[in-house]
């Protein structure tokens, strides 16, 4: 039998714990395990081999620290041939007659990946193949990596090793007490991006014993259809007489992982503290055990980082607001590469209940496929939803599946040949849940007939690629019902067809159907509704239409989806009271005047919501918008201003009143740009974070209080190189440009900074604040002037702008 | 060497609303202001913190001007006073977890000073997380006497140090935590401290 077979049959068994057998043989404290297969090979190759004896089918290489991010490649090399000579000698010499395996063991790299930690994704890669691919040609029989605590990493070393070789993976995560992976992740969200990339098999291993990892596991085997693995500590390490021992014997560790066996579980050994007995316990405990079949649970589900989404059993709202299609704001921003504006989009929608967000940056002059990288690593860092990558351009696709840490919707495939051939592909090696749309080199279908017979068409071309109709939803396309009086009958027929034919999951882009015509909510939700009647799996729309959302609730309360009609009470809550019944009749007497008093006091109070709509009420009371500012918010500003400075309101207070005074100031701002004006802007400021710092939050502060006195501000946001600053201010000619650093290891950043521009950009006068700097330290390093505060930040910036304009 | 090694888990520390606005950079003499959005903030980071330490125990020696601290040797002069009469150390870490630092980014798009409120959370749970730890840690050795922790960075205790401690906790591994090349722990909601262990004095 195959070692592929052997693992799908189980149940199969590993080896045990390495490095506390080294240091009963005298390994020292901090000394690298994976040195001995150079220093000591004879003690290597004789725990491997006391492994075998015991009954291990195959024991793990002893190269678990062995990474270029710790060696250089020759060093990676040597170790790992000398690992895979001590297991080969071992394996020679072991006495049963039955088969058996040497694993090539992959550990963490040592770093975290972006964006929590620094390593780039694509290092971590070509860092894991650099050394899977000396393991293979040394013969490994398979792949184990295993003890990966962050999903992304995970990730990494899954697709180097099947990139790098074509032998089975085994991959399994360390769990904390919480039952999550310490970046977040879960059973069910692990084993869908790992399936979804190809792993031959998928469990646990280290940081638990048996007993508090089997519901863990259990989770695993209800989730997963690969076989699942699992390595338990032997308990929890104690210390007694200056040495330490475990608390699980081997007799109880074998008893309870065998007690998983007729639950499914296939793969075990053991990891910290378990030794060969604990592998011959295990083997006699699991003597005649077999596990259920192997079978798959047939469940659609896509993955995030931490969240798994399962697709076809309560339908699903994406969101369709990260699109840049009729959205001239949207398009600005991803044209200026503001991603604060793409992530604002995805935190409102989350808000408002989507489920998944699609993502399509695509607008003329970008670099489509660079920018969707982007948006999908920086989404994925603010937000657990899983994401639809929405492209046409496969390029752009499969950068974002190679970064997409979870298992996303991909968005789309048609009945193309050219799109399948292209499309695919990728699914099959990154995993994936495709939107497959019935329309292929002829159009659309005007029948529902038509586009059933599209929909069985990529059905048959996914099964050439193994993809299995579980992971396709079909999209029966919404047309404009203005253009067509027949156009919601069609795709509806055409969403029941396939639906009852295909037993395929569907989606819809709903708000397509009112094009053209006035009040287009109304007869978008009225088509929601008839579309969930008909079996919709999920629906992209806009959760932040009251009406759109409004169908989507009210259907899951009608069909006892909603417990004690909990999601419709809070829906309700959030609709806007009508302003008839609002109890504000008695106030309408209420002058102008006494609004504007409203507005000064609502800024200094920091009531954001209140100083909105008191600005907006002013201006529709013919207020002129750039007297408010300059007679209400502007000394409402000082004051709070000359309050801080005399430590008579704190810091959060200070940014509550220029939050209060952004509100009022976006409500000016919308009343000047149909009317081409507004206030007028000083000039231009860049802030960054230095290189090396990811403190933002003094900055952002800052930032904040600069647009309030009207500075026209472009922050380059934390981590910032010197040469990025230089390229910004020259590009701008910015007079002024403020740097922020926390760290005194990141001064010299700074310093570094501060002489670029000078030599550089001569005109641009820098100030610098942050908890480490003194006005000392700031002259020390060639600023130009120092910030103690916000406050003190904005007072250099207008007196910077000022001598500028003096200047001429 | 892993087997020397203790995690503790510590979950979430319930929120102390006075110390969050102490860390939001008000004091605590000034009243609170209603207009905060403290609550909102509660409940944004609700079930975010999953506190988790690892520590481990060293001797502690003493070589002319040196401290060797059993993973490290340094010539700081306030951590020498610090560990007056000592013999031994607990060195530990202690984060709140990658969680944490998600939710601060969020509320910082969407509003600083909620970010800042956000940031003040943050700080609590594993400054909280702290203390708990360090109760635990006396309540272990009950027939020694603890000093207060003391970090890298603070008096003449350089942060490089940094480098040593957390891999001598082997912190990725354990508790998750990595150190940029800047010397900044990541999750960002992350404390090292080096406890002294002295002979209990009579009362």
């Amino acid at each position: 039998m195959s070692l592929r077979e052997l693992l799908r049959t189980g149940p199969f068994f590993l080896d045990g714990g390495m490095g506390s057998l080294l240091q009963a043989r005298g390994l020292k404290p901090g000394e690298a395990p994976e040195y001995w297969n150079l220093t000591h090979p004879e003690e290597i190759t004789a725990i491997h081999r006391e492994y075998y004896d015991a009954g291990s089918q195959m024991v793990m290489t002893n190269t678990f620290g062995v990474h270029p991010q710790r060696y250089s490649p020759e060093e990676c090399e040597k170790m790992i041939r000398a690992a895979f000579a001590c297991a080969e000698k071992a394996r020679q010499k072991a006495k049963s007659g039955e088969e058996k395996f040497i694993g090539m063991d992959i550990g963490p790299c040592g770093k975290l990946l972006r964006p929590l930690g620094t390593l780039d994704f694509e290092d971590a890669v070509s860092g894991f193949a650099l050394v899977i691919r000396i393991g293979a040609a040394c013969g490994a029989d398979c792949i184990v990596i295993e003890t990966m605590n962050d999903s992304s990493e995970t990730r990494a070393a899954l697709l180097a090793a099947k990139e790098a070789c074509g032998l089975p993976v085994l991959v399994s995560n360390a769990y904390g007490g919480d039952g999550k992976v310490m970046t977040g992740g879960s059973p069910a969200s692990l084993t869908a991006m790992l399936e979804g990339l190809g792993a031959d098999a998928v469990g646990v291993n280290c940081s638990l014993g048996p007993d508090a990892l089997t519901p863990i596991v259990e989770a695993y085997l209800d989730a997963a259809s690969v076989p699942v693995l699992m390595k338990p500590n032997a308990g929890l390490p104690q210390e007694k007489d200056g040495k330490t021992f475990y608390t699980v014997t081997a007799e109880d560790f074998a008893r309870q992982v065998a007690a998983l066996v007729p639950k499914g579980l296939r793969i075990m050994g053991g990891c910290c503290g378990t030794t060969p007995e604990y592998i011959r316990a295990l083997r006699r405990a699991a003597e005649g055990l077999i596990p259920p079949p192997l079978k798959d649970p047939q469940r659609t589900v896509i993955a995030s980082r931490g969240q798994a989404l399962e697709l076809g059993r309560d339908p699903v709202i994406i969101g369709e607001r990260i699109n840049p299609t009729g959205k001239k704001r949207l398009r600005q921003a991803l044209t200026d590469g503001d991603m604060a504006y793409v992530l604002n989009e995805a935190i409102a929608q989350e808000e408002r209940g989507a489920q998944v967000l699609d993502v399509n940056v695509g607008t003329p002059g970008v670099d489509e496929p660079a920018l969707l990288e982007r948006a999908v690593q920086e989404l994925q860092a603010v937000t657990d939803l899983p994401l639809q990558l929405d492209t046409a351009d496969a390029a752009a696709m499969e950068r974002a599946l190679r970064v997409y840490n979870g298992k996303a919707m991909i968005n789309s495939v048609n009945g193309k040949q050219e799109v399948m051939d292209a499309i695919f592909p990728l699914v099959k090696k990154y995993g994936g849940v495709l939107v497959a749309l019935t329309l292929d080199e002829n159009g659309i279908p005007s029948t529902a007939e038509g586009r059933f017979a599209i929909a069985e068409r990529i059905l048959k071309e996914a099964e050439k690629y193994g993809i299995a109709p579980k992971e396709i939803l079909f999209d029966p396309l919404t047309m404009t019902v203005s253009a067509d009086t027949d156009a919601a009958r069609v795709t509806l027929d055409a969403l029941k067809l396939i639906r009852e034919r295909t037993g395929c999951g569907t989606v819809l882009g709903v708000s397509n159907v009112s094009f053209g015509l006035p009040s287009r909510e109304v007869l978008g939700s009225v088509f929601l509704t008839m579309a969930l009647n008909s079996g919709l799996s999920a629906a992209i729309m806009n959760p932040l239409s009251d009406a759109m959302l409004g169908a989507m609730v009210c259907y899951r309360t009608l069909t006892g989806r909603d417990g004690n009609c909990g999601e419709y009470i809070r829906y309700a809550g959030s609709l806007p009271v009508r302003e008839a019944s609002a109890p504000s009749a008695g106030k309408v007497s209420a002058g102008p005047a006494e609004e504007t008093k409203g507005l000064r006091r609502a800024v200094i109070k920091g009531l954001c919501r209140e100083a909105g709509r008191l600005a907006k009420e002013a201006l529709d009371g013919g207020r002129d918008g750039l007297a408010l500012v300059r007679e209400e918010i502007i000394p409402a500003l000082d004051e709070v201003g000359r309050g801080f400075e005399a430590k008579t309101i704190y810091l959060p207070q200070l940014m509550m009143s220029a939050e209060a005074a952004e509100a009022a100031f976006t409500e000016i701002k919308a009343r000047a740009a149909g009317r081409g004006g507004g206030q007028p802007k000083k000039s231009r400021v860049v802030l960054a974070t230095v290189k090396g710092d990811v403190h933002d939050i003094g900055k952002n502060i800052v930032k904040l209080l600069l647009e309030n006195y009207g500075f026209e501000v472009t922050d380059l946001g934390r981590d910032v190189p010197p040469e990025t600053v230089l390229e910004a201010v020259e590009r701008l000619r910015a007079p002024v440009c403020g740097l922020s650093a926390l760290m005194t290891t990141t001064v010299p950043a700074m310093a570094e900074t501060v002489a670029l521009l000078h030599e550089r950009a001569p005109w641009c006068k820098v100030m610098v604040g942050g908890a480490v700097l003194t006005e000392d330290y700031a002259r020390e390093i060639g600023a130009d002037g120092y910030g103690r505060d916000a406050m003190a930040a904005v007072r250099l910036a207008e007196r910077f702008a000022q001598e500028k304009g003096s200047e001429g | 060497m892993a087997d020397l090694l203790r995690v503790e888990e510590l979950g979430e520390i319930p929120f102390d609303e006075k110390e969050i606005l102490r860390y939001a950079l008000l004091p605590a003499s000034a009243p609170a202001p209603e207009e905060l959005p403290l609550r909102e903030c509660l409940e944004a980071a609700r079930g975010a913190a999953h506190c988790r330490a690892v520590w481990r125990r060293f001797p502690l020696k003493r070589h002319g001007e040196e401290l060797d601290l059993g993973f490290a040797r340094t010539a700081s002069l306030s951590l020498c006073r610090h560990l007056e009469g000592c013999d031994e150390i607990l060195l530990f870490a202690c984060t709140a977890g990658a969680e944490t630092d998600r939710r601060i980014a969020r509320a910082k798009l969407t509003s600083p000073a909620r970010g800042l409120l956000m940031h003040a959370i943050g700080a609590q749970q594993v400054e909280g997380a702290c203390d708990l730890l360090c109760r635990r840690l006396a309540e272990r050795f009950p027939d020694r006497q603890l000093t207060e922790r003391y970090s890298p960075g603070y008096g003449d205790l350089p942060l490089v140090l940094q480098r040593e401690v957390i891999s001598a906790l082997n912190c990725e591994r354990t508790i998750g935590v990595t150190l940029l090349d800047s010397l900044l722990m990541q999750p960002s909601k992350s404390v090292t401290a080096i406890i002294g262990m002295k002979e209990r004095q009579g009362i």
